[in-house]
């Protein structure tokens, strides 16, 4: 077995190590490599399923544009606190009643979460967001206004980077975290407590309890729901719109790159994939370990 | 073989006699001590040998001859012989000195002779100070050089050998006895006779100092004095603490026991004069103090100064309440703070108020206190600072207490905000769901505590400053105490006026080196350096532990935790 | 492997009673000389951040083969980096020299690596010890590769043997995968412990098949013996002796154990290692009341592994990766029936009826499991001894050496390519980017050799005096005294 010996015999050469084999160390037989594998596993994208998961985050983002177009509406005095409140008031309970219509169908492997419970999350929430909305009021009032715009963009981005865009439903802490503080900071630049109330409700309505709303749609009904995004991203170049055009040419922009350019150019560079498989590589654990029966 | 024997300088020139000493154990090498002249009873010299091994545990033996070369050189030879068979030893110097020559020539007889074999001994003579050997002491210390303990150094042998014999010295060359020497003496014994009366007067005048040291103890161990908001107080004021280390130090000078070993009396020694020293500046302070209306003086002008601080104090806080250096502060919380701090200084400015009448009595009496010591007036000093300064320490606490709620409750709730948190049992960060409403509470609360941070820093800041400047005071009076507490002055003079008495290994110098004699080395001290002295021979107190680090007292300050002087460390309680 | 704890003194004598008829029943045409000068003695420089005091399977493998080249009679010397207080120059058993330099550690006992730094040392360590052949190990130690490079520059023929796979999806990879391929493109030739370690460094430094050989590991027959009376009766006990890390599959056998206790009553666990991982067993443990059933013994010492292995009856390995894997060959030579996943290397070490390979899944590992038990119960299994007495001659660490010795003589042969025709080779190799980059890094080497040759000429350099090999001073009369650290006074290499 020197490095240097002809294969002579014509026993076929196995590979093993525990046999001595009348061939060189270094020894190359045709069946090299053989066990290497490419592309395996890899997922054929279609052009039209990949735009309908992008809508997701083109209506993420539009959610974001039509939240700041409140703020707009706000801050300049075009939209009473009142009005808003009251909008809010209406479009969750009828989205509760929604959630609500849609859970029985969603199987019962969880356990529900009961209505007082509900009832009294929502008693927090305003009884916390009523009771700071003057401390917030006076929170940034002596911060230049231009760091806490720098501050809201980079809370907002934030925000859309860290959103857990395959399942909204438990929204991830980071995310929802990034999208509170940023409305914290834009509320607090507008003229009385009860805007800050109004504004920060409604945050929590469409940063905390929509994406939830949407989940079960979609897990409810795939189709609908695409073109509730879809009707999402045009509200909000429309709002945008009508206060900040160009600001809305460029969420057009964006989502358009989104929706339709991004997902076209995963599906064209799909074919340049070249990935190595082998025995060598390390082996993935598969099954949910946590959920051992029993 | 080389033969090394330690001559005394002093036996240079004395009379042919024997020569007495020791050899030390497994080496080639012989300490002389003196030397026994002509003419004389072989037994007597022997009984006198043991008496004095007896007083003083060397094992003092003949070791052989020494003749000088005065009188008849006939016959002298066969009777040196003569003498090594009446003591008999297993090695027999003989020394002679020539006429013209400086040098010795020396001789080494092996006892069992068929061992005389001339295989060229060389002998070096190492000559000494008896005196400044037997009143040296070598250094370092760490091992006491006794003979039984394993193999010190040659050199600490023979150290130990000369200062233990010191009553083979203790004869007279007066003394009219069957023997006589010839050793160092001592030459003055007139002011013995003061020395004598002191030493007679110093036990009965330490009996009694012990006896009031042991009532006051007593006292002070009481039950009374020791529950514990008092204990608390007395452990943070510095001149109980200091009186507490005083006390400490009388009890060692006057306990009655008499210093056998070196450390201990230079420990005695360094206490006792330090405790004159302090209380001769005290004494002169006092009467620096009580001259001249300076006390009265010193009481009016304490008041306007404290006022003058207290003002100054309000003006900080209102230019704080503005816009301090052009930074924006959340408004609401800075003239919350602000009216909180100032209402401070008005309850301390009232209180100045109601003591202002007494404070010159305070003063006079306090004063007094330096009549037990300059130490005891800095303490008291260090501590009416503490006290007059107590509102910038009640600022500073409040600041720092705030800062640090502030920053403990900003980090948990950042880990909230990143969808984390702290697990307490396996001391690390894990992830965790959070439910809606508290990451919806903990935000808002992120947020608040966020944009209040920078006000609360900035009034802790300004406290803090305000703080070290009364501890940086602080510092240099309890340095200052600590100093004179602490400080060597005996050993360190002991070291000035006779460096031969502390040591530091040993030097030698040749005299003279011609061939065919022996070796003349002339040994000398090397004395020890003065940091070595005040290292070595400082008086252990709170200061030699080792006090923060720099980079720790920084990360104290911007955490917010309480810093203090040196004094009320941690370390102290242990 | 990092169980596989070995005290640097205890295994050369035991390797000494390793088989004597090994030698003489190794292949006939071992014997066949075809090399250029079969009988030639190379001078052999060892580098690795790897080595005694640190544990584990590189280690113990550069140790065991330094003993055996010894024993042939090559002069074998060890370069690492200072563990702690133990620096400048160490001599082992049989006076194997170690240098100890002195070197930053960054991670993982991993120093940190500039391309020159250590460039002084280590050619003052190589022109010294007159070294022909230089051999790196582990591509996980930057001193190896500083040591090729600085091998190659100096014109000195080079050696490196890779213990562990690696992937190629995840960036990391990407990245150290282009370093080994600059690292190989001019190395002589490639030591791979497995086919399937081999398949890879190909792959991943891009390499001529013809020069990578296939040298397994080995372990030493006679630590590790079967003694059945040591098997508790009327239970069955499975033995895992491994790390307690991912890599080693511990989760998946935190779901393997509940499965089968619940299933077996007489099944206990004897688990052995250390780990951030460990927790996860403890969990399992707690959650499941199996406290009297699954032991966690902690960390090992190598001379208690054989202890543990001999309670057992079924050894289990759970590895995700592995490249060759000593602790089922271990298992195997103590008697138990090994049950490992199918990855890496494994397949290759044992034959097919002393191990059951399954997928790394919970299921397929119970499943195998439950099969080797139930022949178990019945009876259906060879004894201990016959399948120590199969394992026993397997894989030896005078084999290894012995086709290790043949890969010098080929490589002593070869050529060391000059700076022009390495930069070349870099260029062509390695792609334009980072083949010009450090074609670049090559340059500067050289100039940077040339003045350190400058500065302390060759000639004047002091040779060391020769502990191995044909002028050995050490003699054979003395060989018999295992003497670490003899004599530390020699000078070092600063």
């Amino acid at each position: 077995m020197g490095p240097d010996i002809a294969p002579g015999p014509a026993v076929p050469w196995r590979k093993v190590l525990w046999e001595r084999q009348p061939f060189p160390d270094n020894y190359v037989d045709e069946r090299f490599l053989e066990e290497l594998r490419r592309n395996e596993g890899i997922r054929q994208y279609r052009y039209w399923a990949v735009v309908k998961e992008a809508v997701l985050v083109g209506q993420q983002l539009s959610c974001v544009a039509i939240f700041i177009t409140l703020w707009l509406y706000m801050e300049q005095g075009l939209l009473s606190p009142e009005a808003l409140l009251w909008t809010s008031l209406i479009v969750g309970l009828l989205g509760y009643g929604l959630h609500n219509a849609l859970r029985p169908q969603l199987g019962s492997d969880r356990k529900p979460r009961t209505h007082l419970a509900d009832l009294q999350s929502a008693a927090i929430f305003l009884s916390f967001t009523f009771g700071f909305s003057p401390v917030l009021k006076t929170l940034t009032e002596s911060v230049s206004t231009d760091t806490v715009y720098a501050m809201s963009a980079l809370m907002l981005l934030a925000h859309l980077v860290s959103f857990p865009y395959a399942h909204p439903s438990p929204t991830g802490s980071l995310s929802l975290n990034a999208a509170l503080f940023a409305s914290v900071c834009l509320a607090s630049r507008l003229p009385g407590a009860l805007h800050t109330f109004a504004m920060l409700s409604c945050a929590l309505l469409m940063f905390a309890l929509w994406p939830c709303l949407l989940q079960s749609i979609r897990d409810h009904a795939p189709g609908p729901s695409a073109w509730l995004c879809v009707g999402v991203c045009l509200g909000g170049v429309g709002g945008l719109g009508s206060r900040w055009p160009g600001g809305a040419v460029l969420l057009a922009l964006a989502l358009v790159s989104v929706i339709l350019l991004c997902p076209l150019l995963l599906v064209k560079l799909q074919r340049h994939k070249d990935n190595i498989q082998g025995p060598w590589d390390e082996a993935e654990i598969h099954e949910d370990l946590c959920k051992v029966p029993y | 073989m080389v033969l090394k024997v330690f001559f005394p300088q002093c036996c240079n020139r004395a009379d042919s006699g024997l020569l007495v000493g020791r050899w030390l154990p497994g080496r080639d090498t012989a300490v002389v001590l003196a030397v026994i002249h002509y003419p004389f009873i072989p037994s007597t010299v022997k009984q006198y040998l043991q008496q004095i091994q007896g007083q003083s545990q060397v094992p003092v033996e003949v070791l052989g001859s020494w003749s000088m070369p005065s009188e008849k050189q006939e016959g002298l030879d066969s009777f040196l012989r003569d003498l090594s068979t009446i003591f008999p030893q297993t090695r027999w110097l003989q020394v002679s000195r020539e006429m013209g020559q400086t040098g010795f020539s020396c001789q080494l007889l092996q006892l069992p002779p068929e061992k005389e074999e001339e295989e060229e001994d060389r002998v070096i003579f190492v000559h000494y100070d008896q005196r400044k050997v037997m009143l040296s002491q070598l250094h370092p210390l760490e091992s006491p050089a006794l003979p039984g303990c394993e193999e010190p150094s040659e050199l600490r042998q023979m150290f130990w050998t000369v200062a233990h014999s010191e009553p083979l010295f203790l004869k007279d060359k007066y003394d009219e006895g069957p023997l006589k020497l010839s050793h160092w003496q001592s030459e003055g014994r007139e002011a013995s006779i003061l020395v004598e009366l002191m030493k007679l007067a110093s036990t009965p005048l330490c009996l009694l100092l012990a006896w009031l040291l042991a009532a006051w103890s007593w006292v002070t161990s009481t039950r009374l004095l020791n529950l514990s908001p008092l204990r608390f107080l007395s452990s943070k004021l510095s001149s109980c603490v200091q009186l507490s280390y005083r006390t400490a130090h009388m009890k060692t000078v006057t306990s009655p026991h008499t210093a056998t070993s070196h450390t201990h009396f230079m420990r005695k020694a360094n206490v006792l004069v330090s405790l004159l020293l302090d209380v001769s500046l005290g004494l002169l302070f006092i009467s620096w103090l009580y001259r001249e209306e300076r006390l009265a003086r010193l009481a009016s002008a304490l008041l306007p100064a404290a006022d003058r601080v207290s003002r100054e104090l309000e003006d900080l806080l209102q230019w704080l309440m503005g816009a301090p250096a052009g930074l924006k502060m959340n408004r609401a919380l800075d003239q919350v703070l602000g009216r909180f701090f100032l209402y401070h200084i008005h309850l301390w400015i009232s209180y100045l108020r109601l003591l202002a009448p007494f404070l010159e009595v305070i003063l006079w009496y306090g004063g007094l206190s330096a009549a037990l010591g300059l130490t005891f007036a800095l303490s008291l000093l260090s501590d009416m600072l503490a006290l007059l300064t107590f509102h910038i320490y009640c600022f500073y606490v409040y600041g720092a207490r705030l800062y640090c709620m502030k920053l403990y409750g900003l980090c948990s709730l950042w880990r909230l905000f990143r969808g984390r948190k702290w697990n307490v049992l396996r001391q690390r960060v894990d992830s965790c769901c959070y439910d809606l409403d508290q990451l919806f509470i903990g935000t808002l609360l992120f947020t608040i505590l966020l944009f209040l941070l920078p006000t609360t820093a900035l009034y802790y800041l300004v406290f803090t400053m305000l703080r070290l400047m009364v501890v940086a005071l602080q510092g240099v009076l309890h340095l200052s105490v600590d100093l004179i507490n602490s400080f060597p002055l005996f050993a360190l003079s002991l070291r000035v006026f006779t460096p031969y008495r502390l040591a530091e290994g040993v030097k030698f110098r040749v005299l003279s080196d011609e061939p065919g004699t022996a070796l003349h080395l002339l040994m000398e001290m090397n004395a020890l350096g003065l940091g070595e002295v005040v290292q070595t021979y400082r008086t252990p107190t709170y200061s030699c532990y080792p006090p923060d680090s720099w980079g720790a007292l920084l990360r104290k300050l911007f955490v917010g935790e309480l810093v203090y002087p040196w004094k009320h460390k941690t370390t102290k309680t242990d | 492997m990092g169980q596989r704890r070995k005290k640097a003194d205890v295994s050369a004598s035991s390797e000494k009673r390793a088989s004597e008829a090994d030698t003489a029943a190794s292949n006939p045409t071992a014997s066949n000389p075809t090399a250029s000068n079969p009988n030639r003695k190379h001078s052999i420089c060892m580098v690795s951040d790897f080595f005694y005091p640190n544990m584990g399977g590189v280690e113990s493998h550069i140790y065991q083969l330094s003993q055996c080249l010894i024993e042939k009679g090559h002069k074998v010397v060890i370069a690492t980096h200072a563990y702690g207080r133990r620096k400048g120059v160490r001599y082992l058993t049989n006076g194997l020299k170690v240098y100890y330099l002195p070197l930053q550690v960054m991670y993982n006992q991993s120093t940190a690596t500039t391309c020159f730094h250590s460039l002084p040392l280590l050619r003052c360590v190589f022109v010294r010890e007159a070294v022909t052949v230089v051999h790196a190990h582990s591509s996980f130690s930057a001193m190896a590769h500083d040591a090729l490079f600085h091998a190659k520059t100096m014109g000195l023929n080079t050696v490196f043997t890779d213990h562990s796979l690696f992937g190629f999806a995840d960036m990391s990879s990407v990245l150290t995968n282009k370093l080994l391929t600059v690292s190989l493109c001019d190395t002589d030739h490639i030591v791979c412990v497995s086919y399937t370690s081999k398949e890879n460094t190909v792959l991943r430094a891009t390499l001529d098949p013809q020069i990578v050989s296939v040298i397994p590991n080995a372990v030493d027959p006679t630590d590790f013996t079967p003694d059945p009376s040591q098997r508790r009766g009327g239970r069955i006990t499975v033995v895992v002796i491994s790390r307690l890390v991912y890599r080693k599959g511990i989760d998946l056998l935190g779901g393997i154990i509940p499965e089968l206790c619940l299933k077996h009553p007489d099944l206990h666990f004897l688990i052995g290692g250390e780990g951030p991982k460990r927790i996860v067993l403890e969990e399992v443990r707690e959650k499941y009341q199996l406290h009297d059933r699954v032991r966690l013994l902690g960390a090992l010492e190598h001379r208690d592994v054989r202890g543990v292995l001999v309670q057992g009856h079924i050894f289990l390995n759970t590895s995700l990766t592995e490249a060759f894997c000593m602790a089922i060959v271990e298992g195997a030579s103590c008697g138990l029936q090994v049950v490992s996943t199918r990855v890496g290397g494994i397949p290759e070490v044992l034959p097919e009826d002393l191990i059951s390979l399954c997928d790394p899944t919970v299921r397929s590992l119970c499943a195998g499991l439950e099969a080797v038990i139930t022949q178990l119960r019945s009876g259906a299994v060879p004894s201990p001894a016959d399948i120590h007495a199969r394992v026993r001659s397997l894989y030896t660490w005078r084999n290894v050496a012995g086709r290790t010795e043949k890969v010098y003589d080929r490589v002593a042969g070869e050529e060391v390519l000059p700076l022009d025709r390495r930069l070349l080779r870099l260029r062509q190799h390695c792609g334009s980017v980072a083949g010009s980059i450090f074609a670049f890094v090559a340059v500067l080497n050289f100039l940077f050799l040339l003045l350190l040759q400058w500065l302390v000429p060759d000639q004047v350099m002091d040779r060391a005096v020769d502990a191995s090999g044909p002028r050995a001073l050490w003699g054979p009369s003395q060989r018999d005294h295992p003497a670490e650290e003899a004599g530390a006074g020699a000078p070092t290499a600063e």
